[in-house]
């Protein structure tokens, strides 16, 4: 303990916040679920897909490439990101920060800004895989694009993240549904939007999550001229982030008890 | 014990008519009292009788449906984080993040009470607690003791006007136990108040100038140990459980009941 009653007044929001970002980098660091998900599955599909037909069956090396950063966001975000809070609302961890003078957005938003900062670094280095290994050509303008739909698609799975760890509160049963989820949202996403499923599930799939980020990565990496397609994606990921932000947050119980 | 210094200062903490509730349930029901500065006041009370309850209210974890918390005079309902900056806590079950090492957890949280602590300070405090050995372990791999140890000195990091100590010594060994008892009166000697929770009636005569028996959400006496012996000496209840002089946990087991609680 320090000798000195320090000021008893509500302690510095700045030094607060720069104490969880740097609590919260070092646990994401130290997680190597979270990393293996974020970067080295995408990258796995990536060099697989070189092989044989994959690439036309899926739709050429941007869908690809597109479908490995999806695959790298959604795994991270709906699986790693939501089982760590639940795990750590679980054993108390929320509970231990939430009686320190932390505002309750600050704790939430630490974890968050370290998340989304590891997608994008994730998501770079994706890219420049998928770019070396598929014989893409990018250029700074589709890069930055690329960032900019890694962040939406992050809020995405984020968001819908937020919303199971909100409405559920057992831990085992967030990861059996998150999994599930998962598979689902990839195989309506993926098989459904090759079309071999119907024109009905290719057109649900197109405005599903999965199905949206793939669009508007595909078309950034295609240098695509902006097409209604894209304007309808990127409005569904908008609304999905408000939707399911809004479910989490109105409906997230900080225990699980 | 040492004198507590009532009357030169407005209490540390004002719970008034406090009302808890979950759903239909009421689990603490118009508890009142006060800490003075410099106190040591025990919350005794079986196994849901509103302890933790009552103190989740006072730490701003769960909404009071009714009465005022005041924490220094600050209401703690409406003003949440300068009370927080006020009150120093230890849960019953504390859990720190497990990918961080001890000398990580200590900067963590001296930075959210605003203290900023360099790796010598870490160093040297973890001395004081018999911890300098583990700085580069993980909460997981320490002892019970160690880890009661840790909570206490990340609880009392920014040297709190009011320690909240959620049964404390719970599953901890005599050695550690009376460790903690000490510390606990160090804590006193620096000017803390302390509000403690515990099924202990060894632990409240030990250490607490006061105590509280609460049961079903209701407080049913306050007092010194020694006076509430007195005051409920010639109780029926207390007779009938007391094997001869009356003793505080003959006084508790009598006003709470001899049924166990889960």
């Amino acid at each position: 303990m320090t000798n000195a009653r320090v000021d008893t007044a509500r302690p510095p929001m700045g030094l607060g916040m720069r104490s969880l970002l740097r609590a919260d980098t070092i646990v994401m660091l130290n997680s190597k679920t979270s990393l293996v998900l974020s970067a080295l599955l995408p990258i796995v599909i990536l060099v697989a897909t070189t092989f044989g037909k994959g690439q036309s069956r899926l739709g050429g090396s941007a869908l690809i490439v597109g479908l490995a950063l999806t695959l790298g966001l959604l795994t991270s975000c709906l699986l790693g990101f939501t089982l760590a809070l639940a795990h750590d609302r679980d054993i108390g961890v929320l509970q231990r920060l939430r009686v320190t003078p932390a505002p309750n957005w600050m704790i939430m938003t630490s974890r968050l800004i370290v998340q989304v900062a590891t997608n994008l670094i994730a998501s770079v280095i994706v890219v420049i895989v998928g770019a070396i290994v598929h014989g893409l050509t990018l250029n700074v303008g589709q890069y930055l694009l690329v960032i900019a739909v890694a962040i939406l698609g992050a809020a995405v799975f984020l968001a819908i993240g937020q919303a199971l760890v909100g409405l559920i509160r057992s831990t085992n049963a967030i990861s059996a549904i998150g999994r599930l989820l998962m598979i689902a949202l990839l195989l309506l996403g993926v098989l459904g939007g090759t079309g071999i499923l119907g024109d009905t599930i290719k057109e649900i799939s197109d405005w599903s999550p999965v199905g949206a980020l793939m669009t508007l990565f595909s078309d950034v990496l295609n240098q695509s001229a902006w097409s209604g397609q894209d304007t309808g994606s990127l409005l569904a990921c908008v609304a999905y982030v408000a939707v399911f932000a809004f479910i989490g947050i109105r409906w997230f119980r900080w225990e699980s008890r | 014990m040492s004198e507590v210094n009532m009357p030169a200062h407005p209490p540390v903490l004002d719970v008034s008519n406090l009302r808890v509730a979950y759903g239909a349930r009421t689990v603490v029901d118009g508890v009142s009292f006060q800490i003075h500065r410099g106190e040591i006041f025990g919350l005794l009370g079986p196994n849901g009788a509103g302890k933790t309850s009552t103190l989740s209210a006072i730490e701003g974890l769960v909404k009071p449906k009714s009465g005022r918390l005041l924490v220094d005079g600050i209401d703690v309902q409406e003003e949440p984080l300068d009370a927080k900056a006020r009150l120093g806590v230890q849960l019953q079950s504390s859990s720190f993040q497990a990918e961080l090492t001890i000398q990580q957890i200590a900067r963590l949280y001296g930075g959210l009470y605003g203290v900023k602590l360099s790796r010598e300070q870490i160093g040297t405090s973890m001395r004081a607690i018999g911890l300098e050995q583990e700085l580069g372990k993980r909460f997981k791999q320490l002892s019970g003791g160690q880890q009661q140890r840790l909570a206490l000195f990340i609880a009392t990091i920014h040297n709190p006007l009011l320690l909240l100590l959620d049964e404390p010594t719970a599953g901890l060994d005599p050695q550690a136990r009376r460790g903690l008892w000490r510390r606990i009166e160090e804590l006193r000697g620096e000017g803390n108040s302390i509000l403690l929770t515990t099924h202990s009636m060894e632990e409240a005569q030990a250490v607490c100038d006061r105590v509280a028996i609460i049961d079903h959400g209701l407080l049913l006496t306050v007092g010194e140990p020694s006076e509430l012996i007195d005051k409920h000496r010639e109780d029926p209840r207390v007779l009938s459980v007391a094997h001869g002089a009356p003793t505080l946990e003959d006084v508790f087991i009598g006003l709470t009941g001899s049924e166990i609680r889960d």
